[in-house]
């Protein structure tokens, strides 16, 4: 796959004395749907605004399938731009806030078909003749989409597309997004704060925080091996536990448990990271704790989620969170409040988190 | 009970004044303006007269001399046309201003504010005489071009149609500026990136996206400019000379010099009925549209 159609190269951004991003340098594939994560203030919606030509960058460049976009206005630059508030014009009907950015190069005839053609692949013909203001949140998404859609960008960019829906419409429009995006095979940047979100959506990600990108991969890459504290931290639930060498294993002060990796270690003294769902949480009657890699521990909080259960557990001084998957439709298979159970994890379950 | 009378006398208490300051005068107007003129003291005959049982003396001569002769007319559209120019002005500087300023940060915005309203602290009289003083023969915009030897001889820049432009436009200027600036304030700028985002540069994006969102704050502030400039008289009188004679003029000479008040009152009125009646179908009009078109 051509690595190389967004080339994002060494960009920086400066808003008087504060710097917004510094140094950023990215490769986006042609057709990949690609997720800017971070929390605000991270600089990843002034990243977006400077691929779309809104804000200059202070130094680096941007190349566009082999062009260079950095002086373009937006207006010369062969992408467009979602806008998390969606921009819709107000004084137009949902016909010609779709034909906006086509009346010039277009006779009549070619702009209904290409409407017409962009409504359908929406469905969103029945809506033309309306007006802005009469539309729900979720019609004007797909209008401001259309409007975009319907210029064959090479880039579609898109700030915060599903912040402004309420959550059972987002999960839908998520799928349709990816659905879309996978047919029409057109390269998207998205922007989000939203963690779910952005794993749902993403066929790679990138996590900003001050300006930086920390780590740019696979959602499940990221999820299951974060390589930093932050990342571990910021995606998904995680136990983070210190632990230093002792003898022949790794032993914690906080668990006060012996840790058995599978690898060696360069440094003494580290962070692991233990996901809540490769605990295994059995009763104490069963079996013994072993020597490594196990606990027992009392049960402090229970959160029942239908599909799984959360559990709140404490050992020493460390609450550990687990998450145990409820395959028995009996409710009684769930521990109550208050009881000691023994909590197990593979060796290849335990991360090392480098920095 | 007390409060609803209260409310109710609060809310109708602008009708009121309406109604005494305006609609009483207008209908003394127009019964003047249908009187029978004559030498003495008012200078007309009542209407309703009583001595030889009772007789309705009202005459349409008034309107026949005003409409006849086409120095009232010619000054009135003198005055029309000194409104639409001075409007138009008014609007190519107040425009970009107005949009610049509800564009700016919050503190710049203030400071830029309350220099618009600046003048308003200070007497209208005396700023339109300091005109004066700039622009006569030996004013300090001559002297300025003199030595910089632009010119020879003073320019005669007092006295014109020009300097009653300049003298409304400077005048008048806040009163388009502020409405404009309560609309714009209000404009969505992402609008703007999206228009340029689709591909229309800065002027189609004006004319498509900036002009029609704006319309609304164009007609408040040009029709606040326009409505007084047809009758203003102070700064044609001031600052004009005797090349153009504008309406405000005319009906001041009617009722004061000539003595006239009958022929006054008929100019009076119907320089209201010109200019009221396609201003009232014109809102209407408009209304029904910006209801269309929902801005």
């Amino acid at each position: 796959m051509d690595n190389n159609f967004l080339v994002i190269e060494n960009i920086s951004k400066s808003f008087g004395d504060n710097k917004v991003l510094e140094n950023i340098n990215l490769n986006i594939s042609k057709s990949e749907f690609f997720g800017l994560l971070g929390s605000s203030g991270s600089g990843k919606t002034t990243l977006l605004r400077i691929l779309g030509g809104f804000e200059k960058p202070d130094t680096g460049r941007v190349i566009l399938d082999g062009m260079d976009i950095t002086n373009l206005e937006p207006f010369d630059r062969p992408l467009n731009y979602m806008f998390q508030s969606y921009a819709l014009f107000p004084h137009l009907n949902v016909f010609n806030n779709l034909a906006f950015g086509i009346k010039e190069n277009f006779t009549q005839k070619e702009i209904e078909i290409n409407v017409r053609n962009i409504a359908e692949l929406l469905s969103i013909e029945h809506l033309l003749n309306r007006r802005i203001k009469q539309l729900s949140g979720g019609e004007q998404q797909r209008v401001a989409l259309g409007r975009c859609l319907i210029k064959k960008p090479k880039l579609l960019l898109l700030d915060e597309p599903l912040a402004a829906l309420d959550k059972k419409l987002r999960s839908k429009t998520q799928l349709e997004l990816t659905t879309l995006q996978k047919k029409l095979k057109i390269t998207f940047v998205f922007v989000t704060h939203d963690q779910e979100e952005a794993m749902s959506l993403s066929d790679r990600m990138a996590i900003m925080k001050n300006g930086l990108i920390l780590e740019c991969s696979s959602p499940e890459e990221i999820y299951e091996n974060p390589k930093s504290l932050y990342t571990a931290n910021f995606i998904g639930i995680a136990n983070i536990i210190e632990i230093y060498k002792k003898d022949e294993n790794f032993y914690s002060d906080d668990l006060g448990i012996n840790f058995k990796l599978n690898k060696e270690l360069k440094n003494t003294k580290t962070n692991i990271l233990l996901r809540p769902e490769k605990i295994k949480i059995q009763s104490i009657n069963n079996l013994k704790t072993s020597s490594f890699n196990s606990f027992c521990g009392e049960i402090l909080e229970k959160s029942y989620l239908g599909s799984f259960t959360r559990y709140e557990i404490k050992i020493k001084n460390m609450i550990i969170s687990v998450l145990d998957q409820n395959f028995n439709s009996n409710s009684n298979y769930n521990f109550p409040k208050g009881e000691k159970v023994i909590c197990s994890w593979e060796s290849e379950s335990i991360k090392v988190l480098e920095d | 009970m007390k409060n609803k009378l209260f409310e109710k006398y609060f809310v109708f208490s602008p009708y009121f004044w309406l109604v005494l300051f305006f609609f009483i005068p207008l209908a003394i107007i127009f019964k003047i303006s249908i009187s029978v003129s004559e030498w003495g003291m008012p200078p007309y005959q009542d209407i309703f007269l009583f001595d030889n049982g009772f007789k309705i003396n009202t005459t349409f001569e008034n309107y026949v001399y005003i409409f006849s002769d086409y120095y009232y007319i010619g000054s009135f559209v003198n005055s029309l046309i000194l409104a639409l120019i001075s409007t138009f002005f008014c609007l190519l500087i107040g425009f970009p201003l107005a949009f610049y300023i509800a564009t700016s940060n919050i503190r710049l915005r203030n400071i830029l504010l309350v220099l618009v309203v600046i003048p308003f602290w200070s007497s209208f009289l005396l700023r339109v005489y300091a005109w004066k003083i700039i622009l006569q023969n030996n004013g300090i915009l001559n002297v300025i071009l003199l030595n910089l030897g632009i010119t020879s001889e003073p320019l005669q820049l007092l006295y014109n149609q020009y300097a009653v432009i300049m003298g409304i436009v400077y005048t008048y200027l806040p009163l388009m500026i502020l409405p404009l600036y309560g609309y714009l304030n209000k404009f969505d700028l992402n609008l703007i990136e999206a228009s340029k985002d689709l591909g229309l540069n800065r002027i189609k994006t004006f004319f498509k996206v900036i002009l029609p969102l704006s319309v609304p704050g164009i007609v408040a502030g040009s029709l606040l400019v326009f409505i007084p400039v047809v009758g203003e008289f102070i700064i044609p009188e001031m600052l004009g000379g005797s090349d153009r004679l504008y309406y405000g003029k005319i009906l001041w000479e009617e009722f004061f010099v000539n003595r006239n008040w009958p022929g006054a009152s008929a100019l009076a009125f119907s320089g209201i009925i010109i200019l009221v009646l396609p201003i009232v179908i014109f809102q209407i009009l408009y209304s029904r549209w910006s209801q269309k078109n929902e801005i």
